[in-house]
């Protein structure tokens, strides 16, 4: 049952009630203004009994006075009938009014009214006449005659009156008794109805109770399932996997974090992260950031600082490779931070060793292309030295001598440049970016010659960076050789530096575009290029040369990107390597 | 002196081969971008008695080629434009006879390349060795011709 249904239930609970009775009330306030409308009747019906009876005494005061002074002659006896005479008035009035509603007794009234009259003048004669005349027999006989009518009439009037008032006592009996089952009845229906109604709803609302109790009950089995699912999902991570609360309190290790830090989760549950997981830079030693304030503060996944090395609990040193991100609950509150790492010291290791098998590779590539520029000069020494053994002529040996001179210092030139552009500092130093590019170009200059690469070149003068030069080159000569290949015979490269301000990612610094007019990198590959021992160029490429170079470029704090170029006239491949004005690189450390 | 028979085969070789030099000096197609290396290899050359020709990059030394009679062609590898691959393919198919001797400062030569050529010789190693290699590979072939003509 949902709330909304449960209220209204409520609601239908209470008002039923309400309305029944209000109901009930109204019916039995019908029955009682019915029942007290009889008794009304009733009153009028007796009022107007007792009148009449009242009406009819009159008239034997007035026969009595009559009588007395007909007997008599003494007027003193007529005092009764003169008090009565305005009385009697007065009741018919009261009576005519009373029976308004009844035409048949006012009819029988109003008979009563002209023979009381007719008496009244009969009366007035008697009384006229001398009192000998009065005690005519025959007068007198007229006389009770006129009254008898008189009374005879009364009686009438009576008799219909009672007969009225008993048809209407039983009517008021009956709605008596019609009052009374009415309020048995309406009392059982009522009770009946409501407590039918009660009923239904309360175990309608019971039966939901339950099955809601059943509902949670099974949702709490099944909460409880998938919550041992996930435990022993995240037990069974090949990573390790550390939860802390809102408050960095560790509350959750699996295997892996508790055999990389050396802590048992039991130890472990309730520490502060700090304590357990204690991570520093690999070089410098000074403790990293707390991954807990990072992520509260940024709200989002982070990827902890290359060189991070864990100290387990027992002195243990791993490099680890980790990410940080929030918990979040359904309504977007942070309510933890889950860190995920990995031992990378094998992986640290092999990658150092895949570098400097590229730099042999580099220094390789170096040797016999120094190699090739030294022995032309020489071919030619070695050349004059033999005509010089044979000439006799001084001024053609001077000739010759002078000549062998000029390529002898053409080979130093050459050497002295190579060392000056291998050299390499202890600590990043500042160096001309067209310098070191054009070293590089001077060194694949054959190259290009060879291949008649048209080469077009927009170099900045002043634009200085930090860093390691060697490195650098290398970068640069990497990816200028990859861009001669891409060209392809009689293919174009063209090679752009400019200054880049800073923006919000990153500081002033400058970006070289290198761009070539081969078929650009196909879609399927353009996400490989930068993994080790990816290359195209089968047999004869190491797939280092990338990597390393992006390596070395993320070491100063730049970024390489690669796309396909938007200009129609150099179609193929646009490398655009950042480099910043300040370096973040570090001061290389000794046998490094 | 004593008529052995080794005697008398490398007498027979150095009668002819003063015969061949005075009759006509071979006639050597240098090729190689370095104009001064090219330059002081043409005084050794000629020095030891070879007529010599020189070109500055593939398609004017193979115009060369064509045009004059050849017997030997000293050619470098790494040339802009056209390498010495594709000039030394373009000589065997014209004309196969022609020795070529490849000469270069560049070590990791093709091995197809290496094949197609009578001799390789790196840069530097001196004239006498230049000199050595050429007269040997113009007497083989010489003597491979002259077998052939029999």
């Amino acid at each position: 049952m949902k709330v909304p249904e449960f209220n209204r239930t409520l609601r239908q609970l209470v008002a039923l009630p309400i309305l029944l009775l209000v109901l009930m009330a109204g019916f039995l306030v019908w029955q009682i203004v019915a029942a007290a409308r009889a008794q009304e009747q009733l009153d009028h019906s007796d009022q107007i009994t007792g009148q009449v009876q009242n009406l009819q005494n009159l008239f034997i005061d007035q026969e009595t006075g009559l009588r007395g002074f007909q007997l008599t002659g003494d007027p003193v006896m007529l005092a009764p009938w003169k008090a009565a005479a305005g009385p009697i008035q007065l009741q018919f009035d009261s009576l005519r009014t009373l029976m308004a509603d009844d035409p048949e007794q006012t009819a029988r009234l109003n008979d009563l009214k002209s023979r009381y009259d007719e008496w009244q003048v009969f009366a007035r004669g008697v009384l006229g006449k001398q009192p000998e005349a009065v005690v005519d027999p025959h007068l007198n006989q007229r006389g009770k005659a006129m009254m008898d009518g008189i009374r005879a009439t009364a009686r009438d009037l009576m008799l219909h009156e009672t007969q009225r008032r008993r048809t209407e006592y039983d009517h008021a009996r009956w709605l008596q008794n019609r009052e009374l089952i009415s309020l048995f009845v309406s009392i059982v229906v009522v009770g009946a109805t409501l407590g039918f109604f009660t009923v239904h709803h309360v175990r309608a609302v019971s039966k939901s109770y339950l099955q809601q109790i059943d509902d949670m009950t099974e949702q709490s089995e099944a909460l409880f399932e998938s919550q041992q699912w996930f435990q022993t999902t995240l037990e069974s991570i090949g990573d390790a996997v550390i939860a802390c609360d809102n408050h960095g309190a560790v509350s959750f290790m699996n295997a892996v974090a508790q055999h990389l830090t050396g802590w048992k989760l039991d130890d472990a549950r309730g520490h502060a992260l700090e304590d357990v997981f204690k991570i520093v830079h690999e070089e410098t030693r000074v403790p990293c950031e707390s991954p807990v304030e990072k992520v509260r503060r940024l709200r989002t996944v982070i990827g902890l600082a290359n060189h991070t090395v864990l100290i387990a609990r027992d002195g243990r040193e791993v490099v680890i490779d980790d990410s940080a991100a929030p918990i979040m609950s359904g309504d977007g509150e942070m309510i933890g931070v889950v860190l995920v790492f990995r031992d990378v010291t094998e992986e640290k290791r092999l990658q150092a060793a895949l570098v400097s098998s590229e730099k042999l590779a580099v220094a390789g590539r170096l040797a016999a292309s120094i190699a090739h520029e030294i022995h032309n000069p020489l071919d030619s020494v070695a050349n004059l030295h033999y005509l010089l053994e044979e000439e006799t002529d001084p001024e053609q040996r001077a000739e010759y001598l002078k000549l062998a001179q000029q390529e002898l210092g053409r080979t130093m030139q050459i050497s002295r440049t190579m060392l000056s552009l291998y050299r390499e500092p202890k600590a990043p130093i500042t160096v001309g970016l067209r310098e070191l590019i054009d070293g590089v170009l001077l060194l694949l200059d054959r190259r290009m010659k060879h291949q008649g690469i048209q080469l077009e070149t927009e170099l900045t003068e002043a634009l200085m960076v930090e860093g390691f030069p060697a490195e650098l080159r290398q970068v640069f000569t990497n990816l200028i050789g990859n861009a001669i290949e891409a060209a392809g015979s009689r293919g174009r490269i063209r090679i752009r530096m400019e200054h880049a301000a800073a923006e919000e990612l990153h500081g002033a610094g400058a970006v070289i575009e290198i761009v070539d007019s081969g078929v650009g990198i196909p879609s399927d590959i353009a996400p490989k290029l930068f993994q080790p021992f990816f290359t195209t160029k089968g047999a004869t490429g190491t797939g280092l040369g990338l990597w390393v170079s992006m390596g070395i470029v993320q070491k100063h704090g730049g970024a390489i990107r690669i796309a396909n170029s938007t200009d129609r006239e150099l179609p193929g491949a646009c490398i655009r390597v950042f480099l910043p004005a300040r370096t973040l690189a570090q001061t290389e450390t000794a046998g490094d | 002196m004593l008529y052995s028979p080794w005697n008398l085969a490398s007498g027979v070789n150095e009668f002819l081969d003063r015969i061949t030099e005075k009759v006509a000096p071979p006639t050597i197609l240098c090729i190689d971008d370095e104009a001064l290396g090219l330059k002081i290899r043409r005084t050794v050359l000629e020095r030891a008695g070879y007529h010599v020709l020189t070109a500055e990059d593939g398609p004017s030394g193979l115009s060369l080629f064509r045009e004059q009679a050849v017997d030997g062609v000293v050619l470098d590898y790494y040339m802009p434009d056209m390498d010495g691959g594709v000039v030394a393919e373009t000589m065997r198919r014209e004309r196969p006879s022609v020795p070529i001797m490849l000469l270069s400062a560049y070590i990791n030569l093709p091995a197809d390349l290496v094949s197609l050529v009578d001799v390789t010789l790196l840069k530097g190693e001196g004239p006498q060795e230049l000199l050595e290699k050429l007269r040997l590979m113009l007497g083989s072939r010489c003597a491979s011709e002259s077998g052939g003509a029999r």
